[in-house]
């Protein structure tokens, strides 16, 4: 998978899931304003995560991943592993 | 396959429900992780109605059984039990109102957790039959 093939499966499957346009799931957006996230709705992000691109992201690196960029580029990185 | 067996007053390690609150009597661990929980129906339990354990007690059985799993982390740490509290309930079904006298068996999953909360999948059948009782997602999270 590419990196752009990644990103519009990631924002695809965001989108749907939280039920927003993929317009608004720009690279420096920020994720929990975009898809309107709390903390109780933070854990279903993680879960889909892990459904579709076999990631986990513990809670200890979730904090570090503000924006989609940053999100992308860590499934890059963790996928690749 | 080493299993760890709570049972009896045992289980009060884990969660901080009491009598008759109390709604597992068996937990399993493999692995340092809680895989399944168990509650023998008695016909003292507070959430049996005509002889059947309803809606909420099995909600009650799954919400408790999920508060054993995570409070076996702390247990390992050797702390107290900390209290869980049910996030949110979806995709419940119920298939079957168990009777007195049945043993429910409770099988859980972690797929998620994040900012303290944890998103577990549930089933529940009774144990010694293919008979399911419950399955559901369930969010809980612990009082810091």
């Amino acid at each position: 998978m590419t990196k752009q093939e990644l990103i519009e499966k990631v924002n695809s499957v965001l989108a749907e899931e939280f039920e927003k346009e993929v317009e608004e799931l720009t690279p420096d957006a920020n994720i929990k304003q975009t898809l309107e996230l709390d903390s109780l709705s933070l854990v279903d992000m993680v879960a889909l995560i892990d459904e579709e691109f076999g990631v986990k992201i513990a809670s200890s690196e979730l904090v570090k991943i503000q924006t989609f960029q940053a999100l992308y580029d860590y499934l890059e990185e963790h996928m690749a592993a | 396959m080493e299993k760890t067996i709570f049972e009896g007053e045992g289980i009060f390690k884990l969660i901080p429900q009491r009598p008759p609150m109390v709604m597992i009597d068996k937990v399993l661990t493999q692995f340092e992780i809680v895989v399944s929980t168990c509650l023998t129906i008695e016909k003292d339990n507070i959430f049996v109605d005509n002889g059947e354990l309803r809606e909420n007690g099995i909600v009650e059985h799954i919400a408790q059984s999920a508060a054993a799993m995570t409070g076996y982390s702390t247990f390992l740490h050797g702390k107290e039990p900390v209290l869980g509290f049910i996030g949110e309930v979806k995709k419940c079904c119920f298939f079957k109102l168990p009777e007195v006298g049945d043993t429910l068996e409770t099988k859980l999953e972690v797929i998620g957790e994040a900012a303290g909360v944890t998103l577990l999948n549930a089933n529940t059948q009774i144990v010694g039959t293919e008979q399911k009782v419950a399955e559901c997602q369930m969010k809980i999270f612990l009082k810091q």
